[in-house]
């Protein structure tokens, strides 16, 4: 029978729609190849998550021609499936968000391969490979955060986040060198093999390659301390971008620092869980105590996706003492993804359709907006983890497993900011509602994305009542992969 | 100890060293930035020597090819091209000593954790480097994955620059 090679397929997809999309420009005019390239976009990732439902559901054996660099695992799987998932809804909502920009061709190119940056990265077992798609995933993002060129807050976010991005690789990089120097390979089953026979006083040098690479990937998981860019980041950038930093490139961030940490974890004689669980429960505070004070709605998001990161975050804590760790990362990173990404998207749509991102915009929006603020609605309501919402079946999942590893305060500590959480979430609801709007007009949601926004806020109740399958999918993928390490 | 028998290579990895990091202060720290960017090239031409020292030949020949014969050299040109009353003069304020502060003790704690894990003995290895072949070979065939994830990185990296660069007719909102 027949293997499919997911990874191999996917990137050869997507690097060559990604190519050749900006070579339409010149070959079907610009002003056909707008239109063009947003459509063949939108078929390209649906290709891929064609690809990876029938790899996810097990329907043909996955196998890798090149396992040494890439790992055809169901985790990987996982993750890509996330982010095409963000990627695709992102793409369609893009469709009128970006109109009006002259290069959106170019736009949709950088789209894709920011995708299979994260893709290549979803499925990496190789130090090098993971740097190279870590490379392939950022550089695009800079330039999409800088996108609306004219705008300085555009340009402010896209330095910013430039610099920090460049930095974070260079301690990347740093702390990978310090591995391979101790192990003397790239490959991390090699790595795991090699480290666990280095003598006694090496072990400080790995603990140190430990931090170098919490810091470097810290900056794109937006864990405290190093969560300074974000809000800046998020509120200029373009709104679609926004969402796909914080639903898909943050996952694609986890996925790797699973991959590398998994094999660390072992090794380390210092309590790597006990310095992830206080910057676990600091980030989540920090973004929730910030949050409640924010005035525009994208900020707002922001610390959020900060918070939610540290909820997150717990998965990795419990990673060596709880099975249910892994699992309930992965299902809160398919769920957090939607529901960032709904509310990012209808963040994009009142910000399309009105200019406007303060808070207090948001007056009366039930009246003007109907779908929009009905999904704004079901999106917050399930990152807060209201039930039967998606967001709080994983939720349980991962506050279990935090008190399954023995970090019963760290639970605890979730479950307060939850409480917290419900401060700033419910107020958007409240005004939407409840208060009245400033001009009583009603606007006129354009087709696509009131689509995406019904079709994520469909996604969002369906899992959440019938939570079975997409929970087995996680825990499938983290049993695969906990049995292989 | 040993540690007599090779002050030769000692000797020499300690000019290197204090070539490499006081041509890297001075530039950062120089006021004309044509002086900044010779002085990195010259860090670079250290961190070449760095790297003869530790028998990798190809990476010296690589770093001193691509930093100083392309980066180094661009980057004099665009100072060159480029009027002074352009550049944005930074006034040194808190941030300056904060940072110092910060480096210094970064290095304190990189320079503790490398001497206790007891690196402090210098040798001289007895294998031999791989050639250029076999680093070729590696490259295409082991890792053919990751340099063609590299190509895509540097053809993004092309469009996104000339996307940025590119004057529009029209300003977009």
């Amino acid at each position: 029978m027949a293997k499919l090679d997911i990874p191999l397929i996917l990137i050869g997809a997507l690097a060559s729609a990604a190519l050749l999309i900006p070579a339409l420009d010149v070959g079907l005019g610009k002003a056909r190849n707008a239109k063009f390239s947003g459509y063949f976009t939108l078929l390209i990732l649906a290709f891929a998550l064609l690809i990876l439902t029938i790899g996810g559901l097990g329907l043909v054996p996955l196998d890798s021609s090149v396992p040494n660099l890439v790992q055809n695992d169901l985790l990987g799987v996982f993750f890509s499936f996330v982010v095409i998932l963000v990627a695709l809804l992102v793409t369609v909502t893009s469709f009128d968000y970006m109109k009006d920009n002259p290069n959106v061709s170019i736009y949709y190119s950088l789209l894709l391969f920011t995708s299979l940056g994260m893709v290549v990265l979803s499925f990496a077992v190789d130090l090098l490979m993971i740097f190279v798609a870590w490379e392939l995933m950022s550089l695009p993002t800079f330039i999409l955060a800088g996108f609306k060129k004219g705008d300085k807050l555009s340009n402010e976010a896209a330095v910013k986040y430039f610099i920090l991005g460049a930095l974070s690789s260079g301690v990347l990089l740093y702390g990978m060198s310090i591995i391979f120097g101790l192990s003397g390979s790239t490959n991390l089953n090699v790595v795991l093999n090699s480290l666990t026979n280095i003598s006694p006083n090496m072990i400080p040098l790995a603990g140190f390659g430990a931090v170098m690479l919490i810091a470097g990937f810290g900056l794109k998981l937006s864990i405290v301390p190093f969560h300074m860019w974000i809000p800046d980041a998020y509120e200029g950038a373009p709104t679609t971008v926004s969402a796909l930093l914080s639903a898909a490139t943050k996952k694609a961030g986890f996925v790797a620092a699973i991959r590398v940490f998994a094999v660390l974890f072992p090794l380390l004689r210092f309590d790597l869980s006990m310095s992830l669980a206080i910057i676990a429960l600091a980030t989540m505070t920090l973004g929730n105590l910030s949050a409640l004070t924010q005035k525009s709605i994208t900020r707002m998001l922001a610390y959020s996706s900060i918070a939610q990161g540290g909820y997150l975050l717990i998965g990795l804590v419990v990673l060596p003492t709880s099975t249910l760790g892994l699992s309930g990362l992965l299902y809160h990173s398919l769920n957090h993804a939607l529901l960032q990404a709904t509310a990012f998207i209808a963040a994009a749509v009142v910000r399309y359709k009105t200019s406007k991102t303060s808070i207090s915009s948001y007056n009366g929006l039930a009246r003007v907006m109907p779908i929009t603020a009905f999904s704004l609605m079901i999106a917050l309501l399930g990152l807060v983890g209201i039930p039967p919402l998606n967001g709080f079946w994983s939720k349980l999942v991962l506050f279990t497993a935090a008190a399954d590893g023995g970090f019963a305060w760290l639970a605890l500590g979730g479950l307060v900011n939850t409480a917290i959480s419900l401060g700033y979430y419910g107020i958007i609801v409240k005004r939407m509602y409840m208060d009245e709007p400033a001009e009583k007009v009603s606007i006129k949601e354009p087709f696509a994305m009131a689509a995406v926004l019904l079709i994520t806020s469909a996604i969002i109740i369906l899992t959440g009542i019938f939570p079975g399958p997409v929970f087995e999918f996680a825990s499938r993928a983290s049993t695969q992969f906990l049995s292989g390490i | 100890m040993r540690r007599a028998v090779h002050t030769m290579p000692e000797a020499l990895f300690l000019a290197v060293a204090v070539i490499t990091i006081a041509s890297a202060i001075l530039a950062l720290e120089s006021r004309e930035l044509v002086y900044g960017a010779v002085a990195l090239a010259v860090s670079f031409l250290g961190v070449a020597a760095v790297f003869v020292l530790l028998d990798a030949i190809f990476l010296a020949v690589m770093q001193v090819l691509v930093y100083i014969g392309s980066i180094a050299v661009l980057i004099i040109f665009v100072v060159m091209l480029v009027r002074r009353e352009k550049w944005v003069s930074m006034p040194a304020g808190k941030e300056r000593i904060l940072g110092v502060i910060a480096s210094v003790s970064l290095l304190a704690f990189v320079g503790f954790v490398v001497l206790d894990s007891g690196l402090t003995e210098t040798f001289i290895s007895t294998v031999t480097p791989p050639s250029f072949f076999e680093i070729g070979r590696q490259l295409v065939t082991e890792y053919g994955l990751s340099l063609q994830i590299l190509g895509l990185v540097l053809a993004l990296a092309v469009i996104g620059a000339l996307t940025m660069a590119k004057v529009e007719a029209t300003r977009n909102k």
